[in-house]
Formats: C-alpha cells, sequence, structure tokens
C-alpha cells in the first residue's frame, strides 16, 4: 500500500518486459509432459510375459526394479530389472501357470516413484495352451476310429499357427491399448484445478468474513 | 518429488499426515483475510508449476515452487500446498490420496524453513536480499529432496544413496527454482511490495 503507486509510476513497462519474457520462455518449454508418473503395461505373447515400463508420456524406466507377486499370496515369483526402452520379459513361471494366479507386476525406479500391472490369469493363459495339455475339442477323440485322430492333430497345428499368427499381428494393437489406457492431463484438468483453488479460498474468506462481522 | 502409491508404510503416512494436518492448523491460523487472496494465487500457481517440464536429466523434471512459496506466505504456505497437491492427486494422477500428507510434508516443510532461514537476509537491501531469495528458491528444493530420501528411508532404501540421487537429479531444478525466485522478489519489491509484507512484519 505504502509506496506502491509511488514505486509503479517510477518502473514503468520496464519490468515487465523480463518477466513476461520469462514467463513465455517457461510455458514455451512446457510440454504437456508428466514426468513423474510411471506407467506399466504388460501382456502375453505365447509362453513369455512382455512388460514396458515408461514414465509419461514417453520415457522409459531404464534400469527400474520389476517384481511379479501373486496377486493374492504377494509372494514374490520373480524379480529383474528394465532395460534400455524400460522392457523386461520373462517366462511364465511354472506354479504361476498351474494356480493360475494373477500377477501383480510392480515397477519401482528409484525416488519414491512406483507403478503397476495387474496381467489377469485369463489373460496370459490361453496362449499356453498349445504347449500344455491338449484343447478341450480333443477331448472325446478316445472313442471315434483312428481317421479323426490325424483330423484333430492336424486341427492342434492349425490351431497353434493361428495363434502364433495372431499374436504377431495383435502386438501393435496391445502397445496401441496401453498408448491410449494412459490417462494424459488435458487442459479441462488445468483449468478446472485452478478454478477449485480459487472456489476452495473464496470460500475460506466467506467464512472468515462472516465470523469476523458478528462475533 | 511426488512419492507414489503404495511405495511407503502405513506408520510413515500416518506421521506425514499428522504432520500435515499440524501443519495446516497452524498456517490456517496465521492466514489473515488480508493474505487469502496471495495464498490463493500461489497455491494456484504451485498446482501448474508441477506441469512445466524441466527437461534435463534420466526422468524429466518440473517446477516446484515451494521456496517461492514460503518466501512469500511463510506457514500458510501449507494448507496452499495441501490443496494444490489434493488437486494434483485427484486430476493429474500425482503421487496420490495416501500419500498426500507425506507429499505436503515434504514440499511444505521447506518452504516455512526457508521462510524463516532467509527473511533476515531478504530483509536487507541491494546484494543479501539477492542471495537470499537465490538461496530461498535453490535450498527448498533441496530441503525437500532430502525429505523425499528420509521418507524412503523406512522402506529399506539407503538414506545417503537415495538422498545422492534426488539431489543430484534436482540440481537443474535448483538453480532454476533459485532464478525464478530471485526474479519473482525484485519484481514484487518494485511492482508490488505489499505482497512481500510477510518478510517485513
Amino acid at each position: 500500500m505504502r509506496s506502491t503507486s509511488f514505486c509503479l509510476r517510477k518502473m514503468p513497462a520496464l519490468h515487465w518486459g523480463p518477466l513476461v519474457c520469462a514467463v513465455l520462455g517457461l510455458l514455451a518449454a512446457a510440454s504437456p509432459a508428466l514426468a513423474h508418473r510411471l506407467v506399466v503395461f504388460a501382456y502375453a505373447e505365447g509362453r513369455t510375459i512382455h512388460t514396458e515400463s515408461k514414465f509419461v508420456p514417453d520415457t522409459p524406466v531404464r534400469g527400474g526394479q520389476v517384481q511379479v507377486l501373486d496377486r493374492q499370496t504377494g509372494a514374490v515369483l520373480l524379480t529383474g530389472t528394465t532395460d534400455e526402452q524400460g522392457k523386461f520379459s520373462f517366462t511364465i513361471p511354472d506354479e504361476a501357470a498351474a494356480r493360475k494366479m494373477d500377477l501383480r507386476i510392480v515397477v519401482e525406479a528409484g525416488m519414491g516413484h512406483q507403478g503397476e500391472w495387474l496381467l489377469k490369469a485369463e489373460r496370459y493363459l490361453p496362449g499356453l495352451k498349445p504347449a500344455g495339455a491338449a484343447p478341450p475339442p480333443a477331448a472325446p477323440s478316445a472313442a471315434e476310429p483312428p481317421g479323426a485322430k490325424a483330423a484333430t492333430l492336424d486341427q492342434k497345428m492349425l490351431e497353434e499357427a493361428l495363434t502364433r499368427i495372431l499374436e504377431r499381428q495383435l502386438t501393435p494393437m496391445r502397445e496401441m491399448l496401453a498408448e491410449m489406457s494412459v490417462r494424459r492431463t488435458s487442459l479441462p484438468d488445468i483449468i478446472g484445478g485452478l478454478g477449485y483453488i480459487m472456489g476452495i479460498f473464496g470460500l475460506w474468506a466467506y467464512f472468515q468474513s462472516r465470523g469476523k462481522k458478528n462475533p | 518429488m511426488h512419492i507414489s502409491e503404495g511405495v511407503l508404510s502405513p506408520a510413515v503416512l500416518a506421521g506425514g499426515a499428522a504432520l500435515a494436518v499440524v501443519g495446516t492448523a497452524i498456517g490456517l491460523k496465521k492466514m489473515d483475510n488480508a493474505a487469502i487472496p496471495r495464498v490463493a494465487l500461489l497455491s494456484a500457481a504451485f498446482f501448474v508449476a508441477s506441469l512445466i517440464h524441466v527437461p534435463v536429466g534420466p526422468v524429466g523434471l518440473h517446477l516446484v515452487l515451494n521456496g517461492l512459496m514460503g518466501l512469500l506466505v511463510g506457514w500458510p504456505a501449507v494448507p496452499a500446498i495441501l490443496i494444490a497437491l489434493l488437486l494434483q492427486a485427484l486430476l493429474f494422477q500425482f503421487g496420490g490420496l495416501t500419500v498426500l500428507g507425506v507429499n505436503t510434508v515434504v514440499m511444505a516443510a521447506p518452504a516455512v524453513i526457508c521462510f524463516w532461514l532467509f527473511r533476515p537476509l531478504l530483509r536487507r537491501p541491494g546484494a543479501p536480499a539477492a542471495v537470499g531469495a537465490f538461496a530461498c528458491g535453490a535450498v527448498a528444493i533441496l530441503l525437500s529432496g532430502l525429505l523425499v530420501a528420509a521418507a524412503l528411508l523406512t522402506t529399506g532404501q539407503a538414506f545417503l544413496q537415495v538422498a545422492r540421487l534426488v539431489v543430484l537429479a534436482h540440481i537443474p531444478v535448483m538453480l532454476v527454482e533459485g532464478v525464478i525466485t530471485l526474479f519473482i522478489f525484485f519484481f514484487l519489491q518494485k511492482v508490488r511490495p505489499e505482497m512481500l509484507e510477510g518478510i517485513y512484519a
């Protein structure tokens, strides 16, 4: 209050210039990047589970500590480290497949950054089938003539081949899904947040002013 | 600086929440009516600052502005940071609701500490004030880094190792924030000195 108007007159546009420049510069440097939210994505391909970890929007987590846990018991099944692209792959542990475990994949990148992905058993078990027992349709084959046996064998091979092809075709789709499942900050989020802040402090000011008036 | 959900133990989370509640109470008590718009403005600035990306280092970092906040408002920085962090957790998924208390302490405690630490310097004109303003911005980040390391201590991570990592990673942010705080301090001193009355009071 005291010397404001005086200073304002004395220091005209001179000091607004640099500030405006600085603010514009910062806004220019500002990308919609949220550099430290860690997202993990995992999918199965045959007997292998691939995981990909990155900081939103697109910085791979290098050297992150990966832990694969059984969701129910919390037991650690295996651990590993992400590579330069933030990727880490592992073969599905036999016990996980046998007990149909839901896998919790936790990636920790130090400094308090952590992300996780839940891979449900039904998402990775189908890929295992060809290597495991015969598929269910082949079960009633025991009573059939020998000719049908060759047919089921053919069918099995066909199924295997199809699975492989589908896996290959689906991988880019999966990556696209992973990309889309990351929730990005939007302008409405930012503006909404600013509005909330003004509202909360406005409310506080309102109650303060009422309290002062009638004590 | 935001610690993710699911990293810390319940004891640390509870401790952080308790400290945050106490700090918020003190901050609200110390915030007189005239200061409310100023605190609101800084809360908004803090809320948005996290979106300003400093493209350095392995992870990429963002501004925090807690030093500037402490410099301008002192104790009321705690409720201001609490509200900004709550909205960041809800809207941006930064940190999380359970870690809100710890994250508030990590960022608000340095703001208040720097306010008391550098107030004597800031009151003096010329070079000491400049040093004080720069240090206020830089030291607040440094202290936040150390607090992050301290919070992670209970998860079994070695304090010195984490502290070194966090502090090294934040050196660019410390410099940037020091310069920004210095710049805004002098700008306000000339254009809006009444915004700085917390320092001279």
